[in-house]
């Protein structure tokens, strides 16, 4: 080990990822590391674009494959190759770049890289010591190893959904494609431990990541009492199983438009005793039920009630002032327009601003965690389809000029 | 440290000084291989109290075994300035200490990121709260609910008609723990660049802003807030309809132009009559480019639920995936404990839990081919206690 100081910019420099990833998981767990210098190169045709470069929003009007800002969200600090893997050339294309690589990654449906003759048996003889990730659905093997799917429906499969609604309506799910960001998280870790394991000893491997399986982490004990006690968990709309009150209440309207929503949540005896007080509730305070959780969970409906009634006079920004001053958990339930204008992710610099040639400048998330020694600075913008393919071609893959202006004749790079 | 020789994490340990909002960062790591020390006061750390339990005695926790598998644990008392240092000396041969205290108050104890520095200056510490370690909400009051309504997810979530909603399992937590995760692998990566460690800082509103999908991007490009429109995909100001009802529960199935017509072959199939409704489907609306009325959309809806409910949601998933149809089940719980699929993956595994007993187990959440995740029960309170401890260096509170 050195003393010496990297910049966080650089922590991966030297380490190249093949990125066959597309969508949402595996482009945000190799854009974690393209923060930090990674040269992560998105293999992509515009056959077979990226869904998300269909997708919006977009400027008006523009229905180009470079004009998603949601693709640019997901493909900061990127470089992007045009390969039609379709070719028959476009796999020996995709064997050089991959024997330039480190990480291979890659999250198509299993038996995709295998009609390419390239899964990580294949891999491995082009790149001994490779590290390749497959972030499928629900992995590589088993009976529904090719069952179609994306974030939005796998919450549902992996319980998610389930757990998702309020008691007496059907289960909702949570609107987003959650477990993209479950998963991702899983992706960058294993992915990580691997390039350590191989920093070590020299040995790579090949991770297979089943969403489904990952996703399974965030239910935290929900599966584990199934499978011990049969208990199937329910559920609850916003109420907790061990506190209360626990809501998201109705606040008066304060004329900015939006539907206005707090959320409560006394976790305490001594929380409850300051909301009560607050509320200038002497009947909530002298009572010997209320001023212990069981007796407020069993007066749940009462206590809903009766806040609703207070919440509704007053406006979000009253009710949240007037808890947090007292220490009570409290916070308005937040749109989108409140977290792109929240006065503590600002005071983090949480949205990143990026300009983008075709997109113009849009503001992007940062990473939630402040690294003190090596923190990344703002990076590239994403990629425009294939902007990168002569640099890739020539330089990583070692075709000559020539050969590259065959090979964009011949229809491979596209 | 036997339990610890094979993962790709191996060589490292941590040192787990976390609530909830942060137990399940370092499970995932003592998975991949961290010797994870749990440090837990004398009494036992309060999420042992936490149910669900697996007998009616509240010293079964079966939330306390799944967030904690594969630590270790030590008791230490941190009011007693020996345990204290006892816990300063575990930090010099650390790799990662994880914390959820309130910004300051590891400070107040003399545990904070600035005095362990100069200790241990390989270690890395990561702070877990609800809003970072400063800024005008780092002191606010806060729990899970309110980490998934300051993000702003909630505000997608749950039906128009009611109050924004979260789960019902702790997913900001959870996000948040993970995140946690994946910062402190990139800081393992400097630390083993320079030698040095570093402190970092990870909000639980900021690990809930980054779900927000397109629907913030909307707000800052079109000026649109995206709302909550109950089981259906919210697009910016339209929405899609996901969940639909089943014979035995409910299904996702999400209803995109490229799709319905593999569905419309799918239920002709079912019906065993390829002129099932031919004149409604050969018109269908949503297939071209046209934009269907809601009345039309109305219409469809009705039809494709009328042929899911007379089936259950898992043979509809079966089926319908023969033909290309994005369908898949709203699993339970107890769904998920039966899936062929994570059967045929082994994916549940048995551990032998030193307080709870046999315990089948959610195993690897990812399959490594080198460094194979681990799976091992959660300790008992101080299980760890003598095999961490030096006899020089046992706790006052252990002794006792």
């Amino acid at each position: 080990m050195s003393s010496n100081e990297i910049p966080g910019a650089h922590l991966f420099d030297g380490v190249r990822i093949a990125d066959f990833a597309w969508v949402g998981v595996g482009p945000n767990a190799t854009m974690q590391m393209a923060f930090h210098g990674a040269e992560v190169i998105r293999v992509e045709s515009t056959r077979r674009p990226d869904t998300f470069r269909s997708g919006g929003p977009r400027p008006a009007g523009d229905h180009s494959l470079d004009a998603s800002s949601y693709f640019a969200k997901f493909n900061r600090g990127k470089r992007s190759v045009a390969i039609n893997l379709a070719h028959e050339r476009g796999a020996e294309v995709a064997r050089r770049l991959i024997a330039s690589a480190d990480i291979v990654t890659e999250s198509f449906a299993p038996g995709f890289m295998d009609r390419l003759g390239l899964n990580y048996e294949e891999v491995r003889k082009i790149k001994p010591d490779v590290i390749m990730c497959s972030m499928s659905m629900e992995g590589q093997t088993g009976p529904h190893a090719k069952f179609r799917g994306f974030g939005l429906t796998l919450q549902a499969t992996a319980g998610v959904t389930g757990v998702t609604g309020w008691p007496d309506l059907p289960p909702v799910g949570t609107g987003v494609a959650y477990t993209d960001w479950v998963a991702t998280h899983v992706a960058i870790i294993g992915i990580l431990a691997a390039l350590d394991h191989r920093r070590r000893t020299g040995e790579g491997q090949y991770i297979d990541l089943s969403q489904f399986e990952a996703s399974t982490l965030v239910l935290d004990a929900g599966v584990i009492d199934a499978a011990n006690t049969g208990r199937v968990a329910r559920p609850l709309g916003n109420r907790d199983r061990r506190f209360a009150p626990h809501g998201v209440y109705p606040c008066a309207d304060d004329h900015t438009g939006s539907d206005r929503w707090i959320a409560i949540a006394v976790t305490s005896d001594d929380q409850w005793r300051r909301l009560a007080l607050i509320m200038d509730r002497q009947d909530w305070l002298e009572s010997d039920e209320l001023c212990h959780t069981a007796g407020r969970l069993a007066a749940q409906d009462a206590l809903d009630d009766g806040i609703t009634r207070w919440t509704s006079q007053r406006t979000v920004d009253e009710i949240e002032q007037e808890l947090q001053a007292v220490g009570v958990p409290a916070h308005r339930a937040s749109t989108v327009r409140d977290a792109h204008e929240d006065p503590q992710l600002a005071h983090r610099n949480h949205w990143w601003k990026s300009d983008h040639p075709v997109i113009g400048e849009m503001s992007y998330e940062s990473p939630p965690w402040r690294l003190s020694a090596t923190p990344p600075p703002m990076p590239r913008r994403s990629p425009l389809l294939g902007e990168d393919s002569e640099y890739v071609y020539r330089e990583l893959c070692g075709y000559s000029e020539a050969e590259f202006h065959q090979l964009m004749v011949d229809g491979v790079v596209e | 440290m036997s339990q610890t020789t094979d993962g790709a994490l191996s060589p490292y340990s941590a040192i787990d000084l976390t609530d909830e909002i942060g137990a399940l960062s370092t499970m995932v790591l003592a998975g991949l291989g961290v010797d994870v020390i749990r440090v837990e006061p004398p009494d036992g750390h309060p999420s042992r109290q936490r149910g669900p339990m697996l007998r009616e005695d509240q010293d079964s926790s079966l939330y306390w075994a799944q967030m904690n598998a594969g630590k270790r644990s030590v008791i230490l008392d941190l009011d007693i300035e020996a345990d204290r240092e006892r816990l300063g000396t575990l930090c010099e041969n650390a790799d990662f200490l994880f914390e959820s205290d309130a910004p300051g108050a590891m400070a107040e104890r003399g545990l904070g990121y600035a005095d362990l520095r100069d200790r241990a200056p390989q270690l890395i510490y990561i702070s877990i709260t609800p809003f970072g370690q400063d800024g005008p909400k780092s002191m606010w009051a806060a729990s899970d609910l309110i980490g998934h309504v300051s993000g702003g997810l909630s505000s997608l979530v749950g039906d128009p008609e009611r109050a924004p909603l979260r789960p019902s399992v702790e997913q900001a937590y959870n996000i948040t723990a993970l995140n946690a995760g994946s910062a402190a692998m990139i800081a393992l990566h400097a630390r083993n660049l320079t030698g040095r460690g570093q402190h970092i800082d990870v909000s639980m509103q900021a690990a809930m802003a980054n779900t927000l999908g397109n629907a913030r991007l909307y707000w800052e490009m079109d000026g649109i807030i995206t709302k909550r429109a109950g089981g259906a995909r919210a697009f910016a100001d339209r929405a899609t309809r996901i969940i639909y009802p089943c014979a035995d529960g409910y299904v996702a199935f999400v209803r995109v132009p490229a799709s319905i017509h593999s569905l419309h072959r799918w239920m002709t199939a079912e019906h065993g009559d390829p002129q099932f409704d031919a004149e409604y489907w050969a018109n269908i609306p949503i297939a071209g480019d046209r934009t269907p009325s809601s009345e039309e959309v109305a219409e469809l809806e009705a039809e494709i639920e009328a042929f899911f409910s007379t089936r259950g949601a898992q043979a509809l998933y079966e089926s319908g995936q023969q033909f290309n149809v994005m369908i898949c089940p709203v699993n339970t719980m107890q769904d998920i404990v039966g899936s062929p699929q994570l059967a045929a993956r082994a994916f549940f595994t048995e551990v032998d839990d030193p307080a709870l007993g046999h315990l089948k187990v959610p195993g690897a959440p990812l399959k490594m081919s080198a460094t194979p995740w681990q799976s091992h029960p959660a300790p008992t309170p101080g299980q760890h206690n003598y095999e961490i401890l030096t006899p020089a260096n046992q706790s006052q509170t252990e002794r006792v």
